[in-house]
């Protein structure tokens, strides 16, 4: 398999910048992300602080971060990765369905946006699971709950259906979820996970529905659960100034280190953790030499 | 060396242990795949402290059942063949070796 250097998951400023940075100091870089870069960027109807372009439309600035990495040959692999294991001297990434492999990791992948639902922390390996192909076997043949923040979800509920008694699945979105006639599509707020005696319950704004388990499943995990082991402060990241996590190795940059969240901190910080990845790079190399 | 093991040798051989370190897991589980080298590395680093060993939930529901196991990888640690402390998920090598250091 072939070893990255160093893998940036993001392609919004942070990113674009470690990966330009790790680049320009001749390390192999694999970029995973978005072609479309950044929603958020992409979506500013303004931006006036970052110099060089003043008063740019967030769309135009995206326009040109993405020349800027086509002129350096920089490629952009969407996938969507949704763990990284910190192995000892380097990291596996699972990237949809493939493992993919780099010595160093940065981490843009930016800020997630709401909270975890009341209980769901609490409870989490004892009910409350994320993993739906993790988990799924122990709930043969028992009732378990799917909350969905988004279609894409709608696989890990028919995968379900096939293994559990009874399937209850809570769409977080406003599509029609296309999905087995035996799982059960209920449309309410979920409002919190409860312990039921031994099982768990589902509480709605109208309702409460019994079951042995609940994943919840979102499309943007929080950092501490996309890095196992990961030291977080809430929804964010928790870094040194040269934006070291606390995995040897890893590193962040952008809004998932905290505020403020601006374009040009984000790109700042990119260049800073491509830097100190670099440094780490050479560090190990001296140490196995 | 970390030894795969059934319910029968569960019940023989981790409860005559000092110190055992369990890891209860599933070949389908990718988390537990990953976890599987960092138990082998950390087998070596306690060579003689303390013994390592492997189940497969799907073969041996019972002790899933009996241990309350609702998410995998699921280590438990046991002293004395009595379950002391349970990790739950991947975690780096120096994390879970801190644990084990301090359940010692």
């Amino acid at each position: 398999m072939e070893l990255y250097d160093i893998a940036v998951i993001g392609t919004g400023p942070a990113g674009i910048s470690a990966a330009i940075t790790a680049t320009v100091r001749n390390k192999r870089v694999l970029l995973l992300g978005s072609k479309n870069l950044s929603e958020k960027l992409e979506k500013a109807h303004e931006i006036r602080n970052y110099p060089g372009f003043p008063a740019v439309k967030g769309s135009e600035l995206a326009a040109a971060m993405k020349a800027h990495l086509d002129s350096m040959g920089i490629e952009i692999t969407e996938k969507r990765v949704s763990a990284v294991y910190a192995m000892g001297d380097y990291f596996a990434l699972q990237a949809d369905q493939e493992m993919l492999e780099a010595t160093a990791v940065i981490l843009t992948t930016g800020v997630v946006q709401g909270k975890p639902l009341p209980g769901e922390e609490q409870w989490l390996g004892r009910g409350v699971s994320y993993c739906a192909t993790c988990d799924a076997v122990l709930y043969r043949g028992r009732d378990v709950a799917v909350i969905g923040y988004s279609p894409r979800e709608e696989a890990e509920a028919a995968f379900l259906s096939e293994v559990c008694a009874k399937v209850l699945y809570f769409p977080v979105y406003e599509a029609e979820p296309i999905l087995p006639e035996s799982v059960r599509v209920i449309r309410e707020k979920v409002t919190g996970i409860e312990a039921d005696g031994d099982r768990k319950k589902v509480v709605t704004a109208e309702n409460g529905y019994s079951v042995d388990g609940v994943f919840v499943l979102r499309e943007a995990v929080a950092p501490g659960q996309l890095v196992p082991g990961l030291e977080t402060d809430g929804s964010h990241v928790k870094v040194s100034r040269k934006m070291e996590c606390s995995i040897p190795g890893c590193f962040a940059a952008g809004d998932i280190t905290g505020t403020p969240y601006q374009y040009i901190k984000a790109a700042g910080e990119g260049n800073v953790a491509a830097l100190s990845a670099v440094s780490y790079l050479d560090q190990l190399k001296r140490a196995k030499a | 060396m970390v030894k795969k093991i059934n319910e029968a040798e569960f019940n023989s051989e981790v409860k005559k242990d000092a110190v055992a370190v369990v890891d209860f897991n599933a070949t389908w589980c990718g988390p537990c795949r990953m976890l599987a080298p960092v138990l082998e590395a950390l087998s070596e680093e306690y060579a003689g402290q303390v013994n390592f060993y492997a189940v497969d939930v799907d073969e041996n529901p019972g002790l899933a059942t009996q241990y309350r196991i609702q998410s995998i990888p699921f280590i438990g640690l046991f002293k004395n063949g009595q379950f002391i402390d349970q990790s739950v998920g991947f975690r780096p090598q120096a994390q879970l070796s801190g644990w084990i250091r301090e359940n010692l």
